[in-house]
């Protein structure tokens, strides 16, 4: 039996780093917001207290923080020919679950795209002519700018306290700080963090060769800092436990440490968790939302009633609750036709590994997840790419996350698999090996999207997602050609051996790269490619809003984080001063 | 067997340590085996870690840590002498009237304090698992497992003398002590209530050091 709740103002489904943000704008707004979670409460103390949160086998071989995928996994093929298999085991990408979302275990890297990134396709054609690109890409424009979004980057990283140096004030270009960035309005709310041996290296090997080095912008903060919403957060201290981990010391940049004790605070905001939402429910117009319904740990069904609803999941998540719920047409790939699921991307990741003599010592675990030294003069069109055949690019940076003894072990080329040659390979290279990320765009394409899954199901029996997808011939170029880069700079470094490794075809789910899973939920102006309007707002039921990076038509040359806490603040703005005043379109079809 | 071999190796460093001459300058307040005063400010330097040790002549003679009487003492010293004498305590044995074994769960009566219950609960729960309402992490986090100290990042504080312990915490707190590395003590310090530092400082006054 369903259990009718009472009417609210707002149902936000997933509480995360959109969800809390939002939340906490509507309920100070004056406005009833329920958040429903299906994961757990958890919070610094005393979930993330050492030595439990030091773990490397439970957090990062057996992902603790991560979906429960014994219970709703996703189904992946490369190709329309091939029967989708569920990922038994995250690999290739790690979504979270739990209160804060995927951004409790980031590594808290934050960028901003740049003002082409928004405006890739009418710039591409401009600067490269028609045709440059495979008849097969399919990367548009997103109908906001970044001049727009700009005044929303900043309070997004000051509400994070975001560490970094600015390479451009207001068209100024700052010394030390990335020249190839657009304008910003300020400084970052608080300078770089340390930047260690293997960055000092990369540093000067890359201004050998002309290139423009600058400290990665990180959210594991350099300094004690006090956000605009009064919260405090802690120096880090480079422990080496970020990225698949929760912070023990209040110095990474997560929901729990910048806006969740202001939320909870708040009595006009209820957070329910447990509860895991099985569809947004439309009425018999199908133009306009009602509520959700949600079945929570104890397997009882509610329908809450709300004025409005908005999805905040994991970018692939979203995509599947439009599809469950009926809202937007799905995508055919044999015609093209249909927005839900289309011009899902993801992100190229390449590496080049260098190997030094001992007397070059690196400490590979004294890290944090963002104390980087990198370039962008190989990123997004930072280059000219007339006569290269593609487009993107990547930044490349040595960027030096951890050193865990488990997962951590670097070898060159040629080295055993196993046995004593392995780990006398490991023993000799462990701490004298610097690794490059090289963090390659990912452009759409007409044959890679998420649909439902025709076969298998979830434990509470409905249709899984199902991806297809492998990586567009544009991006496999471009690997190539960013990483015979990145060689070279290893090379500059002295390095006695060098390895490249460009990302291959096929995409395989087996071996980890990173969980900037995009698209399937399209932003843009046309209602014929894009799911959702400028303000991320259904074209086909406009009292749900749909956030998250699903709405990126393709993937920009760095991590979507920052883009995605400016996209939140956008769409605050457009809800209180626009929609909530006054519900229905904020823009025509 | 732990003990067995502690009391070996107790043996051994206490047989090869003599004291470096410049120790007499120590020894006035910090014990004649440098065991600290107990009820007084000033710490046991025994077993401290002799990294730690070092940083702190450094800071007191450079004036990046403020003490009248410690200042110019360091300063009298060269930065050898300072290492040497780092060196002798970080290997003296904790003093046996300091190493009594308490049990590891909350304790109920503490050595050289007289706190409650109610408060030897609150700084073992501080040490090991922190105060969210607060915002503050376990002080174990980074000074280890039983606050036994991490060699080149943070010292021990098992055994430590009570009041030494709060008035470092008062003093990060009011920031007339400002020699952490990213003002993680200030940070945390500035947390914390007198109640909080009494019982924190009191918890880890009752652990038996490690060393």
């Amino acid at each position: 039996m369903v259990q009718q709740l009472k009417e609210v103002d707002v149902v936000v489904i997933g509480v995360g780093m959109v969800g809390s943000i939002l939340a906490k704008e509507l309920a100070a707004a004056g406005y009833k917001v329920v958040g429903l979670e299906r994961g757990s409460t958890r919070f610094t103390v005393p979930e993330f207290q050492s030595p439990g949160i030091h773990d490397e086998l439970r957090f990062d071989v057996r992902k603790a923080l991560m979906q429960d995928n014994t219970r709703e996994p996703v189904t992946f093929r490369n190709t329309s020919s091939q029967t989708g298999l569920p990922i038994r085991r995250w690999e290739s990408f790690l979504p979270g679950t739990g209160l804060g979302g995927s951004m409790v275990h980031w590594n808290g890297q934050t960028y901003r795209f740049q003002a082409n990134d928004f405006e890739l396709a009418t710039r591409t054609r401009e600067r490269y002519g028609q045709g440059f690109l495979d008849p097969d890409v399919t990367i548009q424009d997103w109908g906001v700018t970044y001049d727009e979004l700009e005044p929303h980057y900043d309070r997004f990283e000051y509400l994070l306290g975001t560490s970094g140096k600015a390479g451009n004030l207001k068209g100024q270009i700052q010394p030390g700080g990335d020249p190839h960035e657009s304008p910003r309005s300020r400084e970052y709310p608080t300078p770089p963090q340390k930047e260690h041996y293997s960055g000092a290296l990369f540093r000067k090997a890359a201004s050998s060769l002309g290139y423009h080095p600058f400290p990665q912008p990180s959210s594991n903060l350099s300094q004690p800092y006090t956000n605009p919403e009064g919260l405090k957060m802690n120096t880090c201290v480079f422990c080496g436990f970020c990225e698949r981990y929760a912070c023990e010391h209040y110095a990474k940049s997560t929901p729990q440490t910048f806006i969740l004790p202001v939320l909870l605070a708040n009595p006009n905001f209820e957070l329910r968790t447990g509860c895991q939402v099985q569809r947004i429910n439309l009425d018999s117009t199908k133009k306009r939302a009602t509520g959700v319904t949600y079945i929570d740990n104890a397997g009882r069904e509610f329908e809450q009633p709300a004025a409005l609803v908005i999805t905040c999941l994991f970018a692939i998540n979203n995509i599947r609750m439009l599809l469950l719920s009926g809202i937007g047409k799905p995508y055919d790939p044999a015609t093209g036709k249909g927005v839900v699921g289309r011009n899902y991307a993801y992100q190229t990741m390449s590496t080049v590994a260098s190997f030094f003599d001992e007397d070059v010592i690196v400490n590979p675990f004294m890290a944090s997840g963002a104390s980087g030294t990198l370039i962008n003069d190989f990123a997004g069109d930072n280059f000219d790419h007339s006569g290269l055949g593609f487009i993107g690019g990547a930044f490349i940076g040595a960027v030096n996350t951890n050193g865990r003894p488990i997962q951590y072990h670097p070898t060159p080329p040629g080295t055993p698999a196993w046995g004593k040659g392995w780990k006398d390979a490991v023993l000799k290279h462990y701490n004298h090996t610097i690794m490059f990320s090289l963090h390659g765009s990912s452009v759409s394409q007409r044959q890679n999207y998420a649909d439902l899954d025709p076969t298998y199901k979830d434990a509470w029996g409905q249709p899984l997602l199902r991806i297809t997808f492998d990586f567009p011939k544009n991006d496999l170029k471009m690997a190539e050609y960013v990483t015979a880069r990145g060689a070279e700079i290893g090379k500059a470094m002295g390095a006695k051996q060098v390895a490249g490794n460009p990302r291959k075809a096929p995409y395989t789910t087996q071996q980890y790269q990173t969980t900037h899973n995009t698209g399937g939920t399209v932003m843009g102006n046309d209602p014929g490619t894009s799911v959702v309007n400028r303000y991320l707002q259904s074209w086909d039921v406009p009292n749900v809003f749909v956030i998250g990076a699903s709405a990126y038509p393709q993937n920009a040359s760095w991590n979507p984080t920052g883009t995605l806490g400016a996209l939140t603040y956008w769409v605050a703005d457009a809800l209180k001063n626009k929609y909530l005043k006054n519900p229905g379109r904020l823009v025509s079809p | 067997m732990k003990y067995v071999l502690l009391l070996l190796l107790g043996a051994g460093v206490a047989t090869a340590a003599t004291p470096p001459p410049e120790a007499a300058a120590c020894q006035a307040c910090h014990g004649a085996r440098g065991e600290g005063v107990v009820d007084g400010d000033k710490p046991r330097l025994a077993g401290q870690s002799a990294h730690y040790l070092d940083k702190q002549l450094q800071d007191f003679a450079s004036g990046a840590r403020d003490n009248a009487i410690m200042s110019a003492i360091a300063r009298a010293l060269n930065t050898q002498t300072r290492s040497k004498l780092a060196a002798y305590y970080a290997a003296l044995p904790v003093p046996a009237a300091l190493a009594v074994p308490t049990s590891l769960a909350v304790p109920t009566s503490l050595e050289h304090t007289t706190a409650t219950a109610a408060q030897a609960g609150r700084g073992h729960q501080l040490a090991i698992e922190g105060a969210e309402g607060k915002r503050v992490q376990a002080c174990n986090n980074c000074h280890g497992p039983e606050g036994s100290g991490v060699a080149l990042s943070a010292p021990a504080l098992a055994g430590q003398l009570a009041a030494y312990l709060a008035a470092q915490l008062k003093s990060f707190q009011q920031g007339s002590r400002k020699n952490d590395a990213g003002s993680l003590m200030r940070s945390v310090a500035s947390q914390l209530d007198e109640a909080d530092i009494t019982a924190v400082a009191s918890y880890y006054a009752s652990i038996p050091s490690s060393h």
